[in-house]
């Protein structure tokens, strides 16, 4: 056996796992079709317009109906030239869908999708099972057919039918936004004969941020399948004969189940209280002998014990490969003699991963393990994933179980009334803020206010919050919201500033900014929110819309002749939209000014702001993601 | 209050009750339940009552604020009559408030970052607006509580805020913004002085006598937790805060630099990675609190120390009581709860040389869960709000109300002790049998001291002794002078009076008092012929020395003693408070830790330096117990392995 030796073949991957992405250049990664697809530089769609997709209109209003779409579609989607960009406008002739020239199997995809108002389309996996794409702004109960929802099968028997399932939650943004979707599946198992033994699966599914489906099996192609036939392998498809859909940043990674093996595996096991492997590296093991798997029983104690597992691993491919250890006491992972995990305190608990790129070839290992830590049960466990295959263990089950939580976790959702509660929040999950309240209204609508700022951080939908890691046990003082949270912009937005092109304090000013708390509006229920600024009294409210699907910010001042004020609406990269609101970064959500003061946009340190000229009358904008 | 708690240690009180052998042999004694009796407020299924305040209203209405961000308003708190309560949310949606007070038709709470006024603007009992008075700035880290407010003497509100914990020093409490490890005071149109400093986790204040005093739990530079006065520019404990105080607006003038050039911060790096300290065995010179007094002024003795494992783990809310008699024999004295270990102990201060010194008893234990916070209804009822907050509690709940009620009848209880030149002075709530008090063999006393080191907690140190010279009953049988040869400044004396008898026979409630004498008073000391000396140990009595073999006599490892005979030494060395025989309570139960096999030695071994990390499903790990004799650990350690 030739063992590779060389050092250079174990290098530390240290960018995040590397995916194919879709130039989306040309078309050249498709088959041919009518011409409803094509690849454009930028996309603008206007969320007034509705593409009024009816899937079944009357026999008698089919051909009237269908001529009116044109013309709207027209006035929705405007692009222009260039790349990067998939967009579908499909017409009576040109409605093809459009079918990957490559195929695939156990796949993670990503990808973001923009839809006009009322537009409906769909994502084929291997050409059989869609995850539905569809406007569906708003809906508070998302069925099978809104967007993230997995398909139904056709027919009517049931012994043959596949339900749809809905998502878990509805994360849809507004018409003309780009949502995010990332979807992990996993294509059918057949035997030698071709007989399937294992259904196709949506291991996950997540839109904006959110999961909403989580090993969710699919028993038949869902309707409208480019064969009824289950494979192992097949096409990706997008739905093209629905309505306008534009398509980017694609990516994926294709996996295979893992060809990786170990040979030859040996074990010896020590008893003793060991503090460090040279402790019984040397020693005369108690047992040894040959093993197929890693199996920390082998150490024939509870505790007080060290195990050495020695053997290779046959790479078949060159890849990047995660090695995951898990493990209770110490641990030491060595392969071609690089050492990739350790963690030598005999008492520790741990999970430690690192990523390499191998060559194909044989690489000699040794997992040293020991533990002296009587309150933990023994556990060991390796796995490996390679950039292009699934995980594969190499450890009997026992040995590293999967343990779910088993807290039940505390939401804490608005009924009847809205509901307030007071938290640390992380804002984008990672910046944590500590003057912050979260809102829920019964609407399903959702924010989070900053105090120490008098700032509208972060708008959703659906459920309000889940307290559990503030409440449970100890707690760390913070919720999490739960769901798909669109986040505007730190720091103060009210600022007086020298001149027309100051910055913004980049933190509360509190010498000048005084937060008084709030009052509840005795009809609604919603906070008023008070600070003063400057000695001004300033009111800050956020509403539902009329069709109470998104968020209005109100502003109010005491004083009015306010000279030089300004207010900052939001930040990132702004452009102005046909309907006269601001799309904000890149289109991630819109804002749109309603109280009459012109908003500029203005260019600090490189980031664009929307603001506003602040007189001391008041403020009224719209938010809408 | 739990806070503090955060790595709290537990250790056993003086828990006769929870032990259910002793009461075998108690039949007839006394309770607890007898004098002060305990009622329970039945909440609303669905509503978690984990009390951060606790606030009686005017109207007999309790005001509880809760973890859970409300603020419930209880009517017919009391169930008089055997009527129900009823709940209605005052307010809700508060960033885990840890404290209530009333002011002028408004509460005022403290949250994590501010003091809220919550006020109800129609009269509907629903609070409409919850003004900032004053936030202040909170790194978002977990342990930094903010508690209150009290409101003091001239309207203002104080506010006490926790150090954090984080990072590769994960033991040390750091004041990671300002303010934080301090105590402030705020006025009512949000302005904010910073008042003193050297706080831990400062759960409980308050006032006494217009004085303000605040309780600290154990932890790091914490040897015992206790009771402290704060006059403003106080440094108490922990240094963390100190990192403000070269701030013009800092009342505390030592530095960070000067501090730790008279101390040993302990703070090293071996291989990379900060070391935690621990405590050193038979430290040679050991540095305490005091002789950094000496060096700066400002750093505040603790008032009255209690013990910790004995008085408490995690000492929550000061109370004095003012019912006028309705709570019985106690007026005026200082009640401090304590959440670990869910009971009320009782402290009563006197002034010496200037300062505030005092005495410390055991009062009732037996609570549902932790008392965290508490206040007294115009009935004399005494409100305990409670939570354990994920720390574990001897109440074996969560959360809950109850409420204390004096049943009417005289407890056999030391009212009091005051410090005299040459010994103490008891004095008790009723006439005691002069033999059994003039009987030196029933005072049995020590004087030790804690550690001021960046440890988190400290063993008793310096343990000696007392030696009894004699004592001198007085007249009327309610006073008992205790004359000693070895009074320490500085130390906690500790006595045992199980010996001494009221008319009936009866023992002494709660017979162990812990007396801090940071200064022995000036006075006339007691001529040895006014004393006396006698020894009941001199005379041939069957029945004491029963009891003393029990404790004394050498018993062979296989032979172990009964449940009634146990349960003594359980209760002398205070194991009791936190396990039970078959029961989990802050601790495992003797019965789990007999599972665990150990030898007899291994068990007294774990007395000494007990390994938390061997039951980590236990919230609160226990303290090192090296003050229990060895020849009582064998003893109890065989008894334990008796129970597989």
């Amino acid at each position: 056996m030739r063992i590779l030796l060389c050092a250079v073949v174990i290098a530390f991957a240290n960018s995040v796992m590397a995916q194919t992405q879709l130039s989306l250049e040309n078309l050249d990664d498709f088959k041919p079709q009518a011409g409803n697809w094509q690849i454009v530089g930028d996309v603008v769609m206007n969320r007034q317009v509705d593409v009024h997709y009816k899937p079944e209109p009357t026999a008698d209003s089919k051909k009237k109906k269908k001529k009116k779409d044109v013309v709207e579609e027209l006035q929705a989607v405007t692009f222009t030239a260039g790349t990067g960009i998939l967009l579908n406008i499909n017409n009576k002739e040109k409605k093809d869908k459009l079918i990957t020239d490559w195929e695939h199997g156990d796949i993670e995809l990503e990808l973001e999708v923009m839809m006009p108002k009322g537009s409906n389309s769909g994502i084929y996996l291997q050409g059989r099972y869609e995850i539905q794409l569809l406007d569906s702004w708003g809906v508070k109960s998302p069925k099978f057919t809104d967007i993230g929802g997995i398909y139904q099968s056709h027919g009517n028997d049931y012994s043959k039918k596949m339900i749809g399932i809905p998502p878990t939650t509805n994360a849809a943004k507004a018409p003309g936004l780009w949502q995010k979707m990332k979807i992990h599946f996993q294509a059918p198992r057949f035997d030698a004969a071709g007989n399937k033994i294992k259904n196709a699966k949506f291991v996950s599914v997540d839109l904006n941020g959110v999961r909403i489906h989580t090993n969710a099996d699919v028993t038949l192609p869902t309707g409208g399948p480019i064969s009824g036939e289950e494979v192992a392998m097949g096409p990706l498809v997008i739905q093209g004969d629905h309505g306008p859909v534009a398509i980017k940043n694609i990516k994926y990674k294709l996996l295979a189940d893992s060809k990786v093996e170990m040979n030859g595996l040996t074990f010896k096991s020590y008893h003793g209280e060991f503090k460090g492997i040279e402790e019984f590296e040397n020693e005369k093991p108690v047992k040894e002998g040959s093993t197929s798997l890693i199996d920390v029983s082998l150490a024939g104690d509870e505790d007080n014990y060290a195990l050495i597992f020695s053997g290779s691993l046959v790479i078949p491919e060159t890849d990047e490969y995660t090695f995951s250890v898990g493990y209770t006491g110490g641990v030491k992972f060595v392969l071609n003699n690089e050492t990739i995990v350790e963690n030598l305190s005999s008492s520790a608990q741990g999970n430690s991963s690192e990523t390499l790129k191998l060559n194909s070839g044989t690489y000699p290992f040794t997992i040293y393990n020991y533990k002296s830590a009587e309150w933990r049960a023994s556990r060991l466990g390796l796995s490996i994933k390679g950039n292009n295959s699934n995980k594969k263990s190499f450890h009997q089950y026992d040995s590293y179980p999967e343990k779910p939580s088993s807290v039940s976790p505390i939401f804490v959702n608005a009924e009847q009334k809205p509901r307030l509660l007071r938290a640390f929040v992380s804002f984008e999950g990672s910046k944590k803020l500590s003057h912050t309240i979260g809102v829920g209204t019964p609407d399903g609508l959702n924010y989070v206010y900053d105090l120490n700022s008098a700032n509208l951080i972060g708008v959703w939908r659906g459920d309000f919050v889940d307290a559990t890691p503030m409440w449970h046990n100890r707690g760390n003082a913070t919720f999490e919201p739960r769901g798909a949270v669109q986040w505007t912009f730190l720091n103060q937005p009210l600022a007086e500033l020298s001149s027309e092109e100051s910055p913004f304090p980049d933190k509360a000013d509190f010498a000048d900014f005084k937060p008084k708390g709030y009052v509840l509006d005795k009809a609604s229920g919603l906070p008023v929110f008070k600070h003063i600024y400057k000695g001004v009294e300033i009111e800050n409210k956020v509403v539902a819309d009329a069709s109470e699907t998104y968020l209005i910010h109100e502003v109010a001042f005491s004083q009015s002749n306010l000279s030089n004020w300004y207010y900052k609406v939001a930040d990132g990269n702004i452009r102005k939209m046909p309907d006269g609101s601001y799309a904000i970064n890149d289109q991630q959500y819109y804002v749109n000014v309603l109280s009459g003061q012109v908003p500029k946009i203005r260019t600090i340190d490189n980031v664009q702001e929307l603001v506003l000229p602040v007189d001391g009358s008041k403020i009224k904008y719209e938010i809408i993601w | 209050m739990v806070m503090n708690i955060f790595k709290h240690i537990y250790m056993p009180v003086l828990a006769v009750a929870l032990f259910c052998a002793s009461n075998l042999s108690a039949q007839n004694e006394p309770k607890e339940s007898d004098y002060y009796r305990i009622t329970t407020v039945a909440v609303p299924e669905g509503v978690l009552l984990e009390a951060g305040g606790v606030q009686v209203l005017q109207d007999g209405s309790v005001a509880i604020a809760t973890r859970r961000g409300d603020v419930w308003f209880i009517e017919n708190p009391t169930m008089e009559g055997g009527t129900q309560p009823s709940f209605k949310k005052f307010a809700s949606g508060l960033h885990e408030p840890l404290g209530l007070a009333f002011k002028e038709g408004s509460l005022y709470t403290v949250q994590r970052g501010e003091l809220t006024k919550l006020t109800d603007l129609d009269g509907d009992r629903v609070a409409d607006s919850y003004e900032t008075i004053y936030a202040w700035p909170i790194s978002t880290n977990y342990h930094e509580y903010s508690y209150g407010p009290v409101i003091a003497p001239d309207n203002s509100f104080f506010v006490s805020t926790n150090v954090g914990f984080e990072g590769q020093e994960w033991w040390r409490g750091q004041s990671l913004v300002p303010w934080r490890g301090w105590m402030f005071n705020i006025t009512e149109d949000g302005k904010m002085t910073p008042w003193a400093t050297g706080m831990r986790s400062p759960a409980g204040y308050g006032l006494i006598d217009d004085e303000l005093f605040y309780t600290e739990n154990q932890g790091d530079w914490v040897g015992s937790g206790g009771l402290w006065h704060l006059p403003k520019g106080a440094f108490t404990s922990n240094p963390a805060g100190l990192k403000w105080a070269g701030h013009p607006d800092s009342p505390v003038k030592i530095s960070e630099e000067e501090f730790y050039a008279n101390i040993d911060k302990r703070q090293v790096i071996l291989n990379g990675r900060y070391v935690k300290p621990a405590n050193i065995e038979n430290e040679e010179d050991p540095d305490f609190v005091y002789e950094m007094k000496e060096k700066f002024p400002q750093i505040q003795l603790p008032s009255v120390i209690l013990p910790h494992g004995i008085l408490g783990i995690s000492n929550s809310q000061l109370i004095v009581d003012k019912s006028m008699g309705k709570f019985g024999p106690f007026e005026g004295q200082v009640f401090i709860g304590d959440q670990g270990q869910s009971k009320i102990m009782r402290v009563v201060l006197e002034k010496v040389k200037g300062e505030y010194q005092g005495v410390a008893f055991d009062f009732r234990q037996g609570f549902q869960s932790g008392v965290m916070r508490m206040d007294y209804d115009q009935n004399g009822n005494l409100f305990v709000g409670e939570t354990n907050r994920g720390w574990g509690s001897a109440g074996p709940k969560n959360s809950g109300l109850e409420y204390l009620t004096w049943t009417g009848k005289m407890p056999f209880e030391m009212k009091s002790v005051k410090s005299k030149a040459d010994g103490f002075e008891v004095e008790f709530t009723k006439p005691v049998d002069r033999e059994s008090a003039e009987d030196l063999d029933s005072y049995l006393g020590k004087s030790y001291i804690y550690k001021y080191h960046a440890v988190y907690g400290s063993p008793q140190t310096n343990l000696e002794e007392a030696k009894v010279k004699g004592v001198k009953v007085s007249d009327d049988g309610l006073k008992v002078r205790i004359v000693m040869d070895n009074m320490r400044q500085f130390y906690v004396h500790e006595f045992n009076l199980e010996g001494v008898k009221d008319a009936e026979g009866t023992g002494i409630l709660h017979p162990s008092f812990y007396y801090t004498l940071n200064n022995i008073p000036e006075g006339t000391k007691l001529p040895v012929s006014e004393l006396s000396t006698k020894r009941s140990s001199a005379q041939a009595k069957p029945k004491k020395i029963v009891k003393k073999q029990i404790s004394k006599a050498v018993v062979k490892k296989e032979e172990v003693l009964s449940d009634a005979e146990i349960g003594r030494l359980l209760t002398r060395n205070t194991c009791n408070a936190c396990h039970q025989k078959d029961k989990r309570v802050v601790g495992p139960s003797f019965q789990a830790v007999a599972k665990r096999n150990y030898s007899n030695e291994k068990i007294v071994e774990l007395i000494y330096n007990p390994q938390p990390k061997n039951w980590p499903e236990y919230a609160t790990p226990m303290a090192p117990m090296p003050q229990v004799p060895r020849d009582q650990a064998l003893k109890i350690a065989a008894w334990i392995n008796s129970l597989k």
